[in-house]
């Protein structure tokens, strides 16, 4: 066994899982909070990519910098699906909240890719090839700093949901939806601003993973799909789940290139979901939400 | 609402669309305008390209480049053994799906198309010659790789595009003449590839190739990837811990930028990255985003030939509307449509089987890429189907960059090897 292989897919592992806990995080939120599967979540996230890429053309400022503008642009998005289509579908049957929220997502998708082609964007930006060699271990600051930022971020959503008066509001409606509404909670807003939160930590995870990867329009799907196998691992519903979840997702993946080739990935991905759904079917941090 | 002078016909809107509405009826009863087109008639041609899906940019400039050989075909009087008769491109989408192809390919036949060009995609390729083969319409293979496509025995299959078997016989040609040149022997390779159809035979062929050649290395790792993944750094780590001399790529847009920056920023020390013949390497969209990266990969594709003067038509025309040059796919989606023309020209027929016998006996010279005159085996395959080999090499403009660098005949400058490394280029 190659240790400095190993300790080096470990730490690149690690650091990728955070920002797949930071995608998790907003799908957590929404299920958490309304109850429904958001599966226009990866198509959201490339959404967030595109809109930090085009500032980084247009006006020359770093992802790390318009990380604020793109979730500020996610939220309203996120706000206005809401509204417009998902408190419509709340009573629904589960297998038909699913359309509505999967023609979102082609939706979205085609914009992007009407407005900015199917090219694979991958603009050099500020730190993007910059790394720190610590003895054998590369690691990649571009990914630390992802890693951070997600990490930070995912705390802040946490602290606000449990320590501000709209997080309560929205804890509460998750909670029990009639008893917040018979106390006087807006639930329809709540579940409008907890579905805008949930986009906006989507859209900063994209930003996020603009100076890692190659961005295009037909990305989305596989990370729906990554932030599903997050959600379940960490528990329905669970932020910190979500971060738990997501790293180690991200190690799974990135050590199990030692043993089977990187065309596999995915099978190590849904095997552990299996696992997980064999063993302890409410994730890791499970129980309420 | 004021009235607009008009044309001096005092009609509303209503009554206007009642006389066009009856005219438009008149015609279709009587039939008269078909037979003003009976006197130039329009063939059609169903393309078939991944112009959604992890190959867009590769299908959309392939569409694009058909689309612009058929308007060349008709601004020059169309077909002219049939009275003139214009090419119609009928567009069809793979989403770089077999699937999906397939029942593209099946649409623009039921619509009309009397030959299928397209597929790029291999698999997509393999299905679309199957489906020609039960619908009796023939086919015209662009680009697409896969061997077995004219390996089937099927009548109606036709590739200009050179198999995995000549790309990987003209690798070791080239590889051995690099070599020789520099007086340089890596003894370390490792083959990383994009886990498709595609990669995978293209793959296993030049590896095949490679070990029953003496060129003295070895192949130390082999390494796939999925089509459209996002990462590649835990892969990357893999091929460091091989130590290669010289990396052997075969990729798709996207990937190929991954991989050179992380074998960038994992400081993987090289002589060279040169591809077994693989996109990801020429695409202007790609060369602009590595810029300096990108600097002596070596690629060994099927080129466009920059003296051939129909090359040097069609990519200023391509140049000044897409802002992209002529390069293998959509250089060859070009040569595909006038390939198409020249034999419905012998054929003066749109019969299936008339078309098949034209294909069968095409020589085809005026064509923009690397090589000899297209001639079909009886297989379908194009005996004279060939690769270059090119290497992106510093220039100003990103555009001038992609360099033939051989076989001599062809070459526009001389190659680089060993190559500097990533991180020591300024």
């Amino acid at each position: 066994m190659n240790y400095q292989l190993l300790l080096q897919l470990a730490v690149q592992g690690v650091l990728l899982g955070g920002v797949y806990g930071l995608i998790a995080v907003g799908l957590s939120l929404i299920f958490g909070v309304m109850g429904v599967i958001n599966f226009a979540h990866g198509p959201m996230m490339v959404l967030g990519m595109y809109i930090a890429y085009g500032i980084l053309v247009l006006l020359g400022l770093d992802p790390y910098v318009s990380l604020l503008l793109v979730a500020a642009a996610l939220f309203l998005l996120g706000y206005l699906v809401q509204a417009t289509v998902v408190n419509r579908i709340l009573d629904f049957p589960e297998a038909m909240q699913v359309l509505p929220l999967v023609a979102t997502g082609l939706i979205i998708e085609n914009a992007v890719l009407l407005g900015f082609g199917p090219d694979p964007r991958s603009p050099r930006t500020a730190l993007g090839l910059a790394t720190l060699h610590l003895g054998p271990v590369m690691i990649d600051v571009s990914r630390l700093m992802a890693f951070g930022l997600a990490v930070i971020i995912t705390g802040v959503v946490f602290l606000f949901l449990k320590y501000s008066d709209i997080g309560k509001s929205i804890r509460a409606a998750a909670d029990n939806r009639v008893g917040a509404l018979l106390v006087g909670i807006r639930v329809d807003r709540v579940n409008n601003f907890s579905f805008g939160v949930g986009a906006a930590t989507t859209g900063a995870a994209g930003a996020l993973l603009l100076p890692l990867m190659a961005t295009s329009p037909h990305l989305g799907h596989d990370f729906t799909m990554t932030a599903f196998v997050v959600v379940i691992l960490g528990g329905l519903g669970s932020l910190p789940g979500a971060l738990v979840g997501g790293l180690i997702l991200g190690v799974a993946e990135s050590v199990s290139t030692i043993m089977v080739p990187a065309t596999m990935k995915q099978v190590v991905s849904f095997a552990l979901l299996v696992a997980i759904m064999l063993f302890r079917p409410q994730g890791l941090f499970g129980g309420r939400a | 609402m004021e009235k607009k002078p008009g044309l001096g016909l005092d009609l509303d809107r209503r009554s206007f669309l009642q006389v066009t509405a009856a005219a438009g009826a008149a015609t279709a009863i009587s039939g008269f305008p078909r037979v003003l087109r009976a006197a130039a008639p329009t063939i059609k041609i169903g393309s078939v390209q991944p112009v959604t899906g992890p190959l867009a940019v590769i299908g959309l400039g392939q569409r694009r480049a058909a689309q612009m050989a058929v308007e060349y075909i008709n601004s020059r009087g169309g077909i002219k053994s049939m009275g003139g008769a214009k090419l119609e491109l009928l567009l069809g989408d793979s989403q770089t799906s077999a699937e999906v192809g397939r029942s593209e390919a099946d649409r623009l036949i039921k619509e009309g198309a009397k030959v299928i060009v397209g597929a790029f995609e291999s698999g997509t390729g393999m299905a679309i010659a199957t489906l020609c083969e039960q619908r009796g319409v023939p086919f015209l293979c662009d680009v697409a790789t896969l061997d077995d496509i004219t390996q089937k025995g099927y009548k109606y299959t036709f590739r200009i595009f050179p198999t995995s078997t000549t790309f990987a016989k003209r690798m070791i040609e080239f590889l051995r003449s690099i070599f020789e040149e520099k007086k340089v022997s890596p003894k370390r390779a490792v083959v990383s590839y994009v886990g498709d159809a595609f990669g995978k035979t293209q793959a296993a062929f030049f590896i095949k190739e490679f070990k029953a050649s003496n060129l003295g290395m070895e192949i130390v790792e082999e390494i796939s990837y999925p089509l459209g993944v996002p990462d590649l750094s835990a892969e990357v780590a893999k091929i460091k811990a091989a130590k290669p001399d010289v990396l052997f790529p075969i990729c798709r847009p996207g990937d190929s930028t991954l991989l050179t920056r992380e074998l960038f920023k994992q400081r993987v020390e090289l002589m060279g990255i040169i591809s077994p013949g693989s996109p990801g390497w020429y695409e202007p969209s790609v060369i602009k985003d590595l810029d300096k990266l990108i600097y002596y990969v070596m690629d060994n594709v099927p080129w466009v030939n920059p003296e051939s003067p129909v090359y040097k038509e069609a990519n200023e025309l391509f140049l000044k509307n897409y802002n992209a040059y002529l390069e293998t796919n959509n250089g060859y989606a070009y040569t595909g449509i006038l390939v198409v023309a020249d034999a419905l020209e012998r054929a003066k027929s749109t019969d299936p089987d008339k078309i098949v016998e034209a294909f069968k006996k095409t020589e085809f010279k005026d064509h923009p890429m690397v090589g000899e005159a297209i001639k079909f085996a009886p297989n379908g395959d194009n005996i004279n189907a060939t690769t270059a080999m090119i290497q992106i090499l510093p220039d100003p403009d990103p555009l001038k960059r992609t360099k033939v660098v051989l076989p001599k005949k062809f070459a526009q400058a001389p190659f680089v090897f060993p190559a500097p490394q990533l991180w020591e280029r300024g």
